[in-house]
């Protein structure tokens, strides 16, 4: 299931001195990015998670203009996550740019984003009059449901993703 | 070390660990980083209520945080059993497994500790959150963070 047009991309990308660097010159920096992707995940999936849980109808004694003071902490778990994931993918594009689970994960990151996107644009204002201790509306339930479950799928097909490449491939 | 030896040739072991399934040691480990989301991403966010992030989330709201962090700890004993045994020659001597393990028992005390100090006595969301109780949620981060690194550097530590 190789992608033959991604080919020449993957060797582009590990032709770049930036990716040589990455791959040869520093052998720590790979652990270190583990390291810092699974506390972004972390960051990201509980600070969200609290989030989603209210406008899933929990946690009603928290008013929803506070529960959301939790989102710019999932932010940054999410801007460490695109930097570490950034590194990996420029050091080991071939890992990448061919594996389906990464492109499920990405899909995951898009349906996340336009979510939370949709959110903000069209539901937000009006949720954040709701009076303490209210049930929130199906629309909230539904956008919540939604971005609980693809920040899961994402963490899923991210862990996966070594076992789901149909390449050959060492390390994990 | 018989008992290891002996632990990670049972067929539970073996099916664990090369069984071609996806839902042998592929799903196993992704339930445990499942788990770790869990229990790590609910006592952080806790920590930081506590340290004043979003400060105006009443403390009793976290009264039910001790339901997710039991069930994500659950999982993760279980699929941390599972994973251990099939290699547990190895990790049974591995540095890097132990300060793991005992990063998490200290974090569980902290965290129980917290429980105590937050939510026995004054109605909760009425105190407010004393240094000590403060100090003890940065501790908490600092552990939980260095539990989730060894648990990452054990690929990679001997």
């Amino acid at each position: 299931m190789t992608v033959p047009a991604l080919d020449p991309f993957v060797e582009f990308i590990r032709s770049t001195r930036m990716s040589q660097v990455f791959r040869d010159e520093v052998g720590w920096l790979w652990p270190l990015c583990e390291s810092v992707h699974f506390l972004g995940l972390i960051l990201l999936i509980g600070a969200a998670g609290f989030f989603d849980l209210r406008l899933l109808g929990f946690l009603k004694g928290v008013p929803l203009r506070s529960a959301k003071k939790f989102v710019p902490w999932a932010m940054v778990g999410f801007a460490m996550n695109l930097l570490t994931g950034l590194i990996f993918f420029i050091s080991q594009p071939q890992q990448y740019a061919t594996n389906l689970a990464m492109w499920l994960k990405v899909l995951f990151l898009l349906v996340a984003g336009i979510n939370a996107m949709l959110f903000e644009t069209s539901f937000s204002d009006r949720l954040m009059t709701l009076e303490p201790g209210a049930d929130t509306p199906l629309s909230a339930k539904v956008i919540g449901a939604v971005s609980l479950l693809s920040w899961f799928a994402v963490l899923y097909f991210g862990r996966m993703l070594p076992y789901l490449d149909p390449n050959p491939r060492s390390g994990v | 070390m018989q008992f290891f030896a002996w632990l990670q040739e049972t067929p539970f072991a073996q099916w664990v660990a090369s069984d071609p399934s996806l839902l042998a040691y592929p799903t196993i480990l992704t339930l445990h980083t499942v788990g770790m989301a869990i229990v790590v991403g609910t006592c952080v966010v806790m920590d930081l209520r506590l340290l004043g992030i979003a400060g105006d989330v009443p403390l009793a709201a976290l009264a039910r945080a001790p339901r997710l962090v039991w069930t994500g700890f659950f999982i993760n004993a279980a699929t941390g059993i599972a994973l251990f045994t099939t290699d547990a020659e190895h990790k049974a001597t591995q540095t890097v497994f132990f300060v793991k393990l005992s990063l998490i028992f200290l974090a569980l005390v902290v965290y129980a500790r917290l429980r105590t100090l937050v939510f026995r006595g004054t109605p909760p969301g009425v105190a407010s959150v004393s240094g000590e109780v403060k100090a003890l949620a940065v501790l908490s981060l600092v552990l939980w963070a260095g539990a989730t690194v060894a648990g990452r550097l054990m690929a990679y530590l001997i």
